[in-house]
């Protein structure tokens, strides 16, 4: 190996001017000794003596989530919190069991919410949130042998009703110990966050930031003065797209049935409403679950904490007509004047397809067929489409994607390709795949948001909106923060006379077909109906007995000029005709009689 | 090869020893007032130290530095093995597990890169300097700066910054090519913002403002100033320091034993221990400057520097001159890896200067 010696003077002088650098931190560091120790030393040492003084942390209020009319769908309301300082309490064990026989709660409860606090944290953790004045009261009257515990008030979410809007606004929870891990700093134990739908894709926005008191404190914790105060920032307000008293109406309107209601303005994709029942008890969900609370929500058989409208995926059944019926006519396959058969049963190889109806109608035209959702006829139409055809028309639809709505857990359905099938059955695509495919059966499956966004494509011509569910987020002083324009997730590129068409063959089916119950006298409805198998038919019996199906209506209105679609989707409850279809017209009535502001103002 | 000449023990560095042995005690002491039984785990790893201080004292620094492109590959493969394997604390992966032990490979990792550029430097020394004097040991320290950056370890990968500037600078780069380099490290610092993590970004915020975050860094921060300016001119005593020992001092034994030390010593005590610190790092530049090449002298000078720089870093941040970066003080705070490398870093200048007349 070569050893050299560096070039001589300047390698020394380099070191030097190394020297010099760090010499000079060196100095800085002995000036900020000087400065701490010997000039305010006084000072701090006065600090450090009191040793009584605390930082005591205030919590910024949420932001407000309002509806398109200003109205607040979110609120805050004060709430007496519960918190101790471990410090301070110099037998916490003995504070515990005082507070739980005071506040009538097991002391494991209390036990379990300090966690993993050292017991010499100075920091204030909260045991009890939303105590009632009663429970306040017992716990003032206690103080002195409750060493370390004090009472705050903090802003709490109030919401309008329990289950109002529950799956699409979500709710709040102290963080837990895989979010304090995740957020990396972002907060802090205690700290509350967004867990589900708005509240937890705006977290960010909606939080604020915490403030903090520094108070000096009495030999019981009790605060004596506070020395300085920091104002918390509050949470950015939401305008959301939602017309308040529309979604309460859907909500009426769907009562205690399962199922989902979606409205959307076919103009720019801005959700109205939407609902999703059962719903999950909001507020109860804010505050510390109890073990049998969490078991009996996971565990109940209508699931209400799934989001049916975009979470449920389901077949869509003859509401899939309006696809087929689009790729047919684009394929030149068949036009307004041909007429194809309505037989009561259809056979395919050795297999009988039935009709939902017990009757043969006889040879049809397209729009009589869609006005009576014939399946014969459209078992005969979808096999000479072919399930690329269908399926091609399905996606430009925008079924079997994400819609971007941005909602956690959202699904996207499926829109099954012979190709698919092999890969996931290893089978062969039959023709009897196809036949169950042309009226929206078999693999296909859907949420009910895409299917207002497809009735809402047919409304305007063509155009798949990327559903708005925020319209801008503002800070608590007004400055826009973020504000997120209609956006175009793709376009069904039809000629003009398709939409006419289909625009058309869905009036009569509310006028005079299948979607008569959703007529409301005055208005131009057009809508389509739908009535999904969820089984297998075993017998004759069997296939007439309907409360197994899933019932749908999707539609838009006025047809002249579209300003709202809406779908309608109730789970296992019978024909479309029959359940949904009254349901919807209670929600067309809301918006077209009621005056309800969103359907009467132009955008 | 262990077999010590004793000519050797004849020049060994008294002073740097008698230094180096101040500060470990006064940092034993200081940890074992705040956490006794930290204070005794910290104690074996002195021993274990010790030991992996006198392998690399008996082994002649030519012999070592031929190794470090070996060391430095497989340094590389083990911070990737932390960042798929590693132990998380704190949200960070920096940490491996070997039994009863864990290791932060990142701290060990700092004296290999010095040996690499050492190594490197040396060889490209009476050639005419050119760009490739700042290049390549540039890009010898990127991987490592990355992997330790992701793991996330800012503040290791902040202190290996001076290291290789000043490896760089005495290596003999061009004055114009350490111009141009400092002008585009300039340009480029907007986006080193991009790369941060949010805490770290909300811990620079911090410093700016500290009424930013008034729970969080801005209280150790408020917090560690209160404690060493209680300390006031001759401070309260081994265990009269009661900031520290009430726990309102959040990492005392670590990072911020500072604080710790300056309430119990006073100003008079962290002068000393400054002092201490001043007069190692003096040591450290004249082995460098009397060495007897270059990769003798550039191993010191690597050395030095990460001590010095690592020190200064921390001292700025408790005091709060600085933000608040996870550095822990060279030599005193409680930490097994940190207390290897920095025992390994000294045992290396004192390897320098004993072969000085070999």
């Amino acid at each position: 190996m070569r050893r050299t010696r560096p070039e001589s003077a300047d390698h020394r002088g380099r070191i030097v001017g190394l020297l010099g650098v760090l010499g000079l931190g060196f100095v800085a560091i002995s000036g900020q000794l000087l400065n701490l120790q010997v000039l305010s030393g006084e000072h701090l040492a006065q600090l450090s003596d009191k040793n009584r003084l605390r930082v005591r942390p205030v919590a910024a209020p949420r932001g407000i989530v309002f509806d398109r009319t200003g109205l607040p769908l979110v609120d805050n309301r004060p709430a007496f919190i519960l918190a101790v300082v471990p410090r301070d309490a110099p037998d916490l064990r003995a504070v515990l069991e005082r507070l739980a026989g005071l506040l009538r709660l097991p002391v494991t409860d209390l036990v379990e919410r300090l966690g993993r606090v050292p017991a010499d944290s100075p920091w204030p953790v909260r045991l009890a949130r939303g105590l009632s004045l009663d429970q306040v009261a017992r716990i003032e009257e206690w103080k002195l042998d409750l060493p370390g515990v004090s009472i705050q008030v903090e802003p709490q979410r109030a919401y309008p009703t329990a289950h109002f809007a529950a799956h699409l606004l979500g709710y709040v929870r102290e963080a837990s110990e895989s979010d304090l891990e995740r957020g990396r700093g972002r907060f802090h134990r205690g700290d509350l966050v967004g867990q589900s739908g708005l509240e937890r894709l705006h977290d960010d926005f909606l939080r604020g930031r915490d403030g903090a008191e520094r108070i000096e404190i009495d030999a019981y914790g009790r605060p004596v003065r506070i020395l300085e105060r920091q104002e918390p920032v509050a949470g950015a307000h939401v305008r959301t797209t939602l017309d308040r008293r529309l979604q309460q109406a859907a909500e009426e309107a769907l009562g205690a049935q399962s199922g989902a209601i979606v409205v959307m303005d076919p103009r720019n994709g801005d959700i109205l409403a939407l609902v999703s029942h059962p719903a999950f008890p909001v507020e109860r969900f804010s505050g510390p679950l109890d073990r049998e609370t969490w078991l009996a929500l996971i565990e109940d058989p209508t699931r209400p904490l799934l989001n049916r409208a975009v979470q449920g995926t389901y077949p869509p059944g003859s509401l899939f007509k309006v696809v087929v019926t689009a790729a047919a006519l684009q394929a030149g396959l068949i036009t307004p004047f041909d007429r194809l058969p309505c037989p009561k049963t259809w056979t395919l190889g050795d297999r009988v397809y039935h009709n939902w109806e017990d009757r043969d109608r006889g040879a049809l035209t397209l729009r009589e067929a869609i006005q009576w959702s014939c399946n014969t006829f459209f078992y005969q139409l979808g096999l000479r489409l072919g399930p690329d055809r269908i399926g091609q028309m399905a996606q430009q639809f925008g079924l079997g994607r994400l819609t971007g709505s941005g909602l956690a857990g959202e699904r996207p359905g499926l829109v099954p390709t012979p190709a698919w099938k092999r890969q996931a059955f290893h089978d062969r695509w039959h023709p009897g795949d196809t036949v169950s495919f042309a009226i929206g059966q078999g693999l296909l499956t859907v949420t009910p948001l895409q299917m207002v966004r497809m009735m809402a494509a047919v409304a305007n011509g063509g155009t798949v909106w990327r559903p708005r569910l925020v319209e801008r987020i503002e800070s608590a002083d007004g400055v826009l923060l973020r504000h997120e324009a209609e956006a175009v997730q793709g376009r069904v590129e039809l000629a003009p006379v398709i939409y006419d068409f289909l625009r058309e063959a869905l009036l009569t089916v509310v006028q005079d077909g299948s979607g008569k119950e959703a007529r409301v006298p005055g208005i131009a409805i057009a809508g389509k109906t739908g009535t999904a198998q969820t089984h297998e038919f075993r017998d004759t019996a069997d296939r007439k007995r309907r409360d197994r199906d899933h019932a749908w209506f999707a539609g838009f209105a006025p047809v002249e000029d579209p300003r709202v679609a809406i779908v309608v989707f109730v789970e296992k409850a019978g024909f479309g005709g029959q359940v949904a279809a009254p349901i919807a017209r209670e929600v067309f009535k809301a918006l077209f009689l009621e005056k309800v502001a969103s359907a009467g103002r132009e955008s | 090869m262990l077999r010590i000449d004793r000519r050797l023990i004849l020049h060994l560095d008294w002073l740097l020893f008698g230094l180096t042995a101040v500060l470990l005690a006064l940092g034993l002491m200081t940890v074992s007032s705040l956490v006794p039984r930290l204070g005794l785990r910290q104690l074996l790893w002195l021993g274990v130290g010790g030991g992996a201080a006198l392998v690399v004292l008996s082994v002649d620094y030519h012999t070592l530095a031929r190794w470090a492109y070996a060391a430095y590959g497989v340094g590389l493969l083990t911070l990737l093995a932390v960042l798929a394997l590693g132990r998380a604390a704190q949200g960070a992966r920096r940490w491996l597990s070997l039994g009863p032990v864990t290791l932060q490979p990142s701290e060990l990792f700092k004296l290999v890169l010095i040996a690499v550029l050492a190594q490197y430097l040396a060889g490209r020394q009476g050639e005419r300097a050119g760009w490739d004097r700042v290049i390549v040991p540039l890009v010898l320290a990127a991987p490592a700066l990355l992997l330790i950056v992701k793991q996330p370890d800012l503040g290791t990968g902040l202190v290996l910054v001076p290291v290789v500037l000043a490896l760089v600078f005495v290596g003999g780069a061009r004055w114009q090519h350490l111009g141009l380099l400092a002008g585009l490290a300039l340009l480029c610092a907007p986006a080193v913002w991009f790369l941060l993590h949010g805490y770290q970004r909300e811990r620079l915020l911090v410093y700016v403002d500290p009424s930013r975050d008034p729970l969080g860094s801005a209280w150790n921060v408020i917090q560690a100033k209160i404690t060493i300016g209680s300390g006031q001119v001759w401070g309260k005593g081994l265990f009269g320091g009661t900031q520290s020992r009430l726990a309102f001092l959040p990492e005392r034994h670590t990072d911020f034993v500072f604080a710790a030390f300056a309430e119990s010593w006073g100003f008079a005590g962290a002068m000393g221990l400054l002092l201490t610190y001043g007069l190692l790092t003096l040591r450290g530049f004249e082995v460098a400057a009397g060495a007897r090449d270059s990769l003798g002298s550039f191993l010191a000078v690597g050395c030095t520097v990460l001590l010095a720089s690592q020190a200064l870093v921390n001292l700025g941040m408790v005091t709060g001159l600085l933000p608040v970066v996870g550095i822990p003080l060279p030599l005193v705070s409680y930490g097994g890896s940190a207390l290897l490398t920095a025992l390994g870093a000294v045992a290396l200048i004192a390897n320098v200067r004993m072969r000085r007349f070999a």
